[in-house]
């Protein structure tokens, strides 16, 4: 287990690696000078020399890039040039709203998900499990920003039930913003838990031990929910834990529908604005929540099924 | 905005009708701000009554605030719109809107010396900060020093050329002198870069201080969460009596149109700006709802690179202005809200009126005699470059492409990304370009744009078009050194009309910042500039939203 756990790290490790330098070179290659971004047109030259200068923008790319690592493994994140403060600050305070969001919109997936993928699996291929096939392929092919607007004109506008847009804090504030954008995120990752769910538990219906189950007189609902449901559920756990990348990608634009202050609003304006040093740091973030997520998985399937960690080696 | 349930049209146009900002504005070009109805002014009678205290306003702005240092701006409007309501500078821009004039601010009376060089500024008797400190001549001279200092006024140097020293003559008045007569002088410090902070609480606290700001405008800061809001609240030492009349003003940072304009029909806001162009006839139709819109000087400015054979061929240039339809353009991509121009640079102060100087008609067959009349009889291929991200330049480009093509000119369109094409821009590598998505002028008098692109001492290239004509160079030196008010507007429409005529740059269409109010709120103003004047806003009691 330790020897699988270190292999894992040091994949860890190496992706964080790589991903840092393919943002840095992407960032730093595209066109469009930050300097010039954040103080505009009216700016003398000399005002922009200095700032590059001050920045070091006008050293070699290596060196920057060092530079940037460097200050990274030590904790430093560097300095927005855009909004003039810490990136640790600034990425600080936005956090919360994201990380509230992709929970809540995972929560959303599961409880919208594993219900229907259960009714489908009983009835294959009947009225019902098309029925859901249909809904749910209808959902995963919505654009988020459709389907945010759509929810905050019916459940917003009319029914006047939240809120059409704003982040509040506290429990009351989190349910009442941050439910439409949870809902809009979590209806497309509930179609995967869907699909999945639904194939895996038919699989699993049909292997012997539930047929032992069902032999020793259990009920249906326990054969299913206790027996076979624990076995499907395995495949959807790492399907979801993949897709987690998905739901950070995905707030991007819920966040800008309905104005939620996270890091995914953040991302797009610091990419538009050059924002090196923010781009950068969110950018290696939201790696290492998709690395740490998928390595936590895979230690707790490992340690559930020695399988796993078998194949490993 | 709306509160009964909306038709499934006017759903569908809020649902795709995703937009970026506002532009465009009626009448002519005389530049004032002076807001108009677009909705026919039925909703007056909610605001007829003397104005209640109290309430608060809640403000969806596309452009998030980052910075509230005057000087060292990060967002653009969303920060000159904030530090608007926050400070003050010597003279202001016509609160109302209704003119361009300047009118005093924290100097209540000023003199200017024969030669234009020297400006003696009597500070209002009585004004305080926010935190009731009084305003000291020591305060006035260490902001416009910040101002004169390249190092401090990164953003906005161009606007402080010609500055020397401030020297404090007693502690209420202060004597400004300049290196050179700048005629724009007063105009240039009545905008944000000049704006008047407390000298010692500035230097005990430095950069930490702009994140509580203490000035002398209507309101003060009391809370600001990046990327979320900022919340204002009446400033009590402020130096109209009995204004502001609201306690708090809050400004969400909504970027995308769709939400802003949500928020304000669902009344959890009473203003947003931004209205997507698309919008406009569905929101007029919306009777709880007023649309309005301001002349500002803020145009789709065309930028033509004149190190292109066939752009640098004055006939090319003239067939392009005759051939542009602008009429269609302003009904079918503006909803009408557009002022066809008769110049080259946005509305501003002294510029003829139609009468005197007339706007390109559209005439085709005149666009094609001068093409044939060029060195390019046969037309030729281009390129247009426009800001990704904002329907209205999509359809703009397309519309464009096709009224040039009957005039042989092949134009191949480039939708670009805003940091990539201001960088191809400023490095003159394009053909022709719509650099800016918001082009607007900072000040009223055309001394800034004119300076840009004519006058060849600042480096510029004729602001990136590579484009120079000594007679006009020499006709904006001498508009831009000459005081006298009547002898710059006598100066100015000459200028103005030998650009157009020359036509180094192409400005397809004026318009205005738009933007919807819900019905209870009243007496909003933004001066010529854009800036709102919230002072006189009051909420009034009966409607909802």
């Amino acid at each position: 287990m330790l020897v699988y756990f270190l292999r894992r790290l040091a994949l860890a490790v190496i992706v964080l690696l790589g991903l840092t330098v393919v943002t840095f070179l992407m960032i730093h290659l595209v066109p469009g000078d930050p300097v010039q971004q954040t103080l505009g047109n009216r700016a003398t030259p000399q005002a922009i020399a200095a700032v590059r200068e001050q920045l070091g923008l006008n050293r070699s790319l290596p060196a920057q890039f060092w530079t940037f690592l460097s200050n990274t493994v030590t904790g430093n994140l560097g300095h927005s040039l855009t909004l003039n403060a810490p990136v640790g600050e600034i990425v600080g305070q936005r956090i919360a709203p994201s990380a509230l969001l992709i929970g809540y919109g995972l929560l959303v997936s599961m409880v919208v998900g594993v219900p229907l993928a259960i009714i489908a699996a009983l009835r294959p291929n009947g009225i019902v499990d098309n029925g859901i096939r249909l809904l749910t392929t209808f959902a995963f092919a919505m654009p988020s920003f459709w389907l945010g607007l759509m929810l905050a004109l019916i459940f917003g506008l009319w029914l006047k039930w939240f809120p059409v847009s704003g982040y509040e804090t506290g429990i009351g504030g989190i349910l009442r913003t941050l439910t439409l954008p949870a809902i809009t995120l979590g209806l497309s990752l509930a179609t995967i838990v869907v699909r999945t769910l639904r194939s895996s538990l038919l699989e699993v219906l049909q292997t012997e031990y539930i047929e032992a189950a069902r032999s020793r007189g259990l009920s249906e609902r326990r054969v299913v929910i206790k027996h076979a449901l624990r076995n499907a559920g395995m495949a959807t756990v790492t399907v979801m834990s993949v897709n987690v990348g998905f739901l950070i990608g995905g707030t991007v634009v819920v966040e800008a529908v309905f104005q939620v202050p996270g890091v995914g609003s953040l991302l797009l304006q610091s990419v538009q604005r050059r924002d090196y040093e923010l781009v950068q740091a969110l950018a290696l973030l939201a790696g290492a929540a998709v690395v740490l997520i998928s390595l936590a998985t895979d230690l707790i399937q490992a340690a559930i099924d020695p399988r796993v960690r078998l194949a490993g080696r | 905005m709306r509160r009964s349930p909306i038709a499934i049209a006017g759903a569908l146009s809020l649902a795709f009708g995703i937009s970026a900002c506002g532009g465009g504005s009626g009448g002519s070009n005389v530049s004032t701000a002076s807001l108009k109805d677009t909705s026919g002014g039925a909703v007056a009678a909610d605001c007829q009554g003397t104005p209640v205290k109290g309430g608060t306003l809640v403000y969806e702005r596309q452009a998030e605030t980052q910075s509230l240092d005057p000087i060292t701006l990060r967002n653009g409007n969303g920060d000159i719109f904030a530090t608007e309501l926050v400070y003050n500078g010597l003279v202001r821009s016509d609160p109302t809107g209704k003119t361009d004039n300047l009118e005093p601010g924290i100097a209540d009376k000023w003199e200017v010396s024969k030669d234009g060089k020297t400006y003696t500024f009597h500070i209002r008797p009585g004004i305080k900060f926010s935190n009731g400190q009084p305003v000291t001549a020591a305060d006035v001279k260490f902001s416009l020093d910040r101002f004169g200092d390249p190092k401090i006024n990164e953003v906005m140097g161009s606007v402080s050329t010609g500055y020397d020293t401030t020297t404090v003559v007693d502690d209420s008045t202060v004597k400004v002198t300049l290196k050179e007569p700048v005629a724009a002088f007063l105009y240039n410090i009545s905008i944000f870069p000049a704006f008047i902070v407390p000298k010692n609480l500035v230097e005990k606290e430095g950069a930490a201080f702009f994140k509580h700001p203490v000035g002398t405008g209507p309101y003060m800061v009391k809370e600001f969460v990046r990327g979320s809001h900022i919340t204002f609240e009446r400033n009590p030492n402020y130096w109209e009596a009995g204004k502001p009349y609201l306690d708090s003003v809050r400004f969400n940072f909504a970027a995308d149109s769709n939400s802003r304009m949500l928020a304000v029909k669902n009344g959890d806001a009473q203003i947003a700006d931004g209205v997507p162009f698309s919008q406009i006839n569905s929101l007029n139709a919306d009777t709880s709802l007023k649309v309005q819109s301001a002349k500002v000087p803020l145009f789709l400015g065309m930028w033509l690179n004149h190190a292109r054979a066939p752009l640098a061929d004055q006939n090319v240039r003239q067939a392009m202005q005759y051939a542009l339809n602008r009429d269609e353009i302003n009904k079918g991509i503006f909803r009408g809200v557009g002022t066809i121009p008769n110049s080259v640079l946005p509305g501003l102060k002294y510029d003829s009126t139609n009468a005197e100087l007339p706007p390109y008609a559209y005439d085709l067959a005149k666009a094609k005699a001068l093409m044939a009349k060029s060195k390019f009889p046969d037309g030729f291929s281009t390129t247009l470059q426009y800001p990704a991200g904002y329907d209205y330049y999509k359809q703009l480009g397309l519309l464009m492409q096709q009224q040039y093509a009957a005039i042989g000119i092949k134009v191949k369109l480039i939708e670009e990304d805003g940091a990539e094409g201001t960088d191809r821009f400023d490095s003159r590598d394009y053909d022709m370009t719509f650099p800016y998505a918001q082009f607007t002028s900072d000040v009223v008098v055309p001394d800034e744009y004119a300076q840009f692109i004519a006058d060849t001492r600042n480096g510029l290239h004729g602001f990136f078009s590579n484009w120079s004509d000594p007679k006009i160079t020499k006709m904006v030196q001498e508009f831009a050194a000459t005081p006298d008010e009547t002898q710059r507007a006598q100066m100015w429409p000459e200028i103005q009309k030998a650009m157009l005529e020359v036509t180094p740059v192409i400005n397809v269409m004026d318009v205005p910042y738009v933007s919807v109010h819900g019905k209870s709120v009243c007496d909003t103003a933004i001066n010529a500039l854009g800036a709102d004047h919230l002072e006189d806003t009051w909420i009034s009691a009966t409607p909802k939203n």
